[in-house]
């Protein structure tokens, strides 16, 4: 099969970008395929293309309804039209027609926690399922950073679909995280693809402080003298907010983005971002999903990631366009107490473990009442199913000394004393990626390259609300 | 019309006789037996639903500006407002919130939608981010694109001079116009967020909020006269032909044909009981409702004079003084539409 033509026939493209072909025609040949591919490297066609080129359905497991949603978005503005999700939010009527008109889609999303449903089940059995397909498989490791226990029930569900083969997608995993994947999904000598992580074209910037007085006042000196698109991650919605409003009043086109925010107002700063009507966006690590810009120049932490994983993927969204890009990192001293507090915040508690043994599903009110975490609830209600007390509480003690090692790491990051870029690889286990030009602030940056190059911004019109009518229809 | 205002205006309204959370539950929309009641009885149909995804902080923080305005006395248990909030001149409002019931919001994603596909084709880009995610909505405007051909110069034309001349009409001001029209976006333009218009406005997000749904209330007003048809096929769903439940419409027709209350009640099998709820509905929701079959004027000014008088609207506190009406005719008096002036 020629497989340029087929991307040209479907998409219009005339080529791959790396690792797409490799892991398609893995696809094709019917094998199982584990891809490790850094975001912004198109994932996505890894399952899209097969698709074409397989009879049966592809069925995509999505770990976030937002994630899904925006990966549905991208692919019905690549002009694919038989696309479908199916998920908990939806109205059920709206649902019960999906699931009798889904032999009608090629392309099938499904949540985690639907898959186990024996409708659900039976639905898709009857399908005939090609390719299935696991998308941020990472999630599926208890160690991670992102840690989804509905995950882990794919693996139960694999073989009453008749083991299909399977497609894991990632952009984040150390080796054990993919051993974790390669057993948890039963891949079957599997080929595995492996972007290298590392982003040449991104330069690695850390700059310590002793205040964070001074540390503020170091971002104000970076955006009065680096110019946007770009993101500053701040660690809080609250300091998302106050940071807005300081660049704001320097008369620098900013605005806060956090998870807090409605859907709507979400959408407008996502399109501001990319419409160049603002040069920053203030964030959570909310920011990001459904964010495609290629030419963001500049990616500033005011505050320590919360992972090394976040880390790469937040500062990953800079240059995808290849272009220099900068990723400047703000620490001031005891900067790690804040990420060490939310790291271990995360971890279940005794009391909540057993709260959640006593009362069962009942717990989950507790959530509202705000005398349980969603999270705990989540992770502790899965291993229920499955360990007596001890055993989780096990469990948990475990997965607190990783915890421990995922904050020792991001402490290392600022620490150490090297290259960056080095220690960012070692840490997914990756070969020395050698030192590019402007590699980072260890092997030193020519900062000219990214200063003073200030975007410029469309003047946000003053107008009656006729003549913003003429703007949106010109005609 | 504020945020604080209207939180007021409610208040006036209930003021000793419901909790401080009661506009809480209006303003939210609410669809329990008592905030249904009292919209009936207390007058209250502008307000009911205009800010569904209300934020119980943004009503703390206005309960908060009422008090230290020394407007609201804290109290546990009611509303009780001082003297000076009944002087305060409280601007009229086009809220017509017992009509639209938080539907304007469809009513204004499909527009967004619309014009974002609109101004996109009009300058040459098929391929966007759609400004709005919710699939049932993205449906709909697809049929409706099509429907209207959308890709004509004419009909772009014709679809925009119907916004213009038909927003010009709403009995809203400018600035509230410019607010909706800013929470548009199309090719190039992105909408504003609710933070950064209250910034450009210099006022709370929650006024921003308001002042976008009085917008939206007084335009839809104007397109219901049916004069702006593309803007009007729009309304689909959106504009609830009767806010009567399903029996109750039957017990309307019927009364229509001149069945007393009695008859309606042999004809459809039911209590007679049920069929007074049917009425006690129709008076709520019917402004051109009329009592006299039921009591005749003297009665009916009785039963309002008295619930002012002690300042209640509780049926047995009523009772009590007027023996001779009986609660039907209580309930009927006070569910006449702004039933407490």
């Amino acid at each position: 099969m020629n497989l340029e033509k087929l991307l040209y026939d479907a998409y219009g493209y005339t080529e791959f970008r790396p690792g797409q072909k490799q892991v398609i025609e893995q696809v094709l040949s019917g094998r199982d395929v584990l891809a490790l591919l850094p975001t912004g490297m198109g994932k996505s066609l890894c399952y899209q293309l097969p698709g074409k080129a397989l009879p049966g359905a592809v069925v995509i497991v999505s770990p976030l309804l937002s994630l899904m949603q925006d990966q549905v978005a991208q692919l019905k503005k690549m002009g694919e039209k038989s696309v479908i999700a199916i998920n908990s939010f939806m109205k059920p009527e709206d649902r019960e027609k999906a699931w009798n008109t889904l032999d009608a889609y090629k392309f099938i999303f499904v949540a985690p926690e639907m898959l186990v449903q024996p409708y659900v089940l039976g639905k898709l059995k009857a399908l005939g399922i090609s390719l299935l397909v696991a998308d941020e498989a990472h999630c599926i490791s208890q160690w991670g950073f992102d840690f989804r226990p509905d995950y882990l029930r794919i693996a139960e569900v694999l073989p009453k679909l008749g083991n299909p083969q399977t497609l894991a997608l990632t952009a984040t995993a150390t080796d054990k995280v993919t051993d974790e994947i390669k057993h948890y999904l039963k891949l079957s000598d599997p080929f595995v693809y492996s972007h290298p992580m590392d982003r040449k074209n991104i330069s690695y910037d850390i700059r310590k402080f002793e205040t964070d007085h001074e540390k503020l006042e170091a971002l104000m000196n970076l955006v009065a003298e680096y110019g946007g698109p770009g993101i500053i991650y701040a660690g809080t919605r609250r300091k998302s907010q106050e940071l807005a409003e300081r660049l704001l009043s320097l008369g620098i086109g900013a605005a806060f983005y956090h998870g807090g925010m409605e859907q709507q107002d979400r959408i407008f700063v996502q399109q501001q971002f990319a419409n160049k009507e603002l040069e920053w966006v203030c964030a959570t690590n909310a920011f990001g999903m459904g964010v495609h810009i290629p030419d963001i120049r500049h990616v500033i932490h005011f505050q320590l990631p919360s992972s090394i994983e976040g880390y790469v993927q937040e500062v990953g969204r800079a240059g995808r366009d290849s272009l220099p890009s900068l990723a400047t990192l703000l620490y001031a001293a005891g900067d790690e107490r804040l990420v060490e507090s939310l790291i271990m915040d995360d971890l279940p508690e005794r009391h909540e473990i057993e709260l959640i043994y006593e009362r069962g599903e009942e717990a989950k009110q507790l959530i509202e009442q705000g005398m349980m975490r969603e999270t705990a609830y989540r992770i502790i209600s899965y291993w229920r199913e499955r360990l007596p007390l001890e055993g989780t509480l096990n469990q948990i003690e475990r997965l607190k000394i990783e915890k421990q090692r995922q904050v020792a790491s991001v402490r290392g990051l600022v620490h150490s004393k090297g290259c960056i870029r080095q220690y960012i690889s070692m840490s997914f286990d990756q070969e020395n990626p050698g030192i590019p030009p402007n590699c980072c602030s260890f092997h030193g940056i020519d900062y000219s390259l990214f200063k003073g190059n200030r975007s410029e911004l469309k003047a946000s019109p003053h107008g009656s609300w006729k003549e913003r009518l003429k703007v949106l229809l010109p005609i | 019309m504020r945020f604080d205002e209207v939180v007021l205006t409610i208040m006036k309204a209930v003021d000793g006789q419901r909790t401080v959370s009661s506009p809480y539950h209006l303003i939210k929309g609410k669809k329990s037996g008592q905030t249904i009641q009292d919209i009936g009885y207390f007058g209250l149909h502008p307000f009911f639903a205009v800010l569904p995804k209300l934020d119980k902080q943004d009503y703390l923080s206005s309960i908060e500006r009422l008090q230290a305005q020394g407007l609201l006395i804290p109290d546990e248990n009611s509303v009780q407002l001082h003297r000076s909030a009944f002087d305060l001149e409280i601007p009229p409002t086009p809220l017509n919130g017992w009509k639209y019931r938080g539907n304007e919001s469809r009513f204004f994603a499909r527009l967004s939608l619309v014009v974002q596909t609109m101004s996109s084709f009009m300058q040459g880009h098929k391929r966007f981010d759609p400004v709005v995610t919710d699939e049932t909505v993205q449906t709909w405007a697809k049929a409706y694109l099509k429907r209207i051909d959308f890709r004509s110069a004419g009909v772009q034309e014709a679809f925009k001079n119907q916004i213009e001349t038909s927003l010009a009409l709403a009995k809203t001001t400018e600035a509230h116009k410019g607010i909706l029209m800013e929470r548009l976006s199309g090719y190039g333009v992105s909408g504003l967020t609710w933070d950064q218009l209250a910034m450009k406005y210099d006022m709370l997000p929650i006024d921003v909020k308001i002042a976008a749904v009085e917008a939206l209330h007084a335009w839809l007003e104007v397109l219901e006269s049916m004069e702006y048809p593309m803007l009007a096929g729009m309304l689909e769903g959106i504009i609830q032909q009767s806010a009567l439940t399903e029996s109750a419409k039957r017990t309307q027709k019927l009364s229509e044909r001149g069945f007393s209350l009695k008859q309606i009640a042999e004809l459809r099998q039911l209590k007679t009981s049920t069929i007074e709820d049917h009425f006690v509905e129709m008076a709520m929701n019917d402004p051109a409702f009329s009592v006299s079959p039921f009591m005749d004027e003297r009665l009916f000014e009785s039963i309002h004079h008295i619930s002012k008088e002690l300042k209640s609207m509780r049926l047995r506190d009523i009772k009590e003084r007027l023996p001779e009406a009986s609660y039907f005719q209580i309930r009927l008096a006070l569910a006449m539409r702004g039933g407490i002036t």
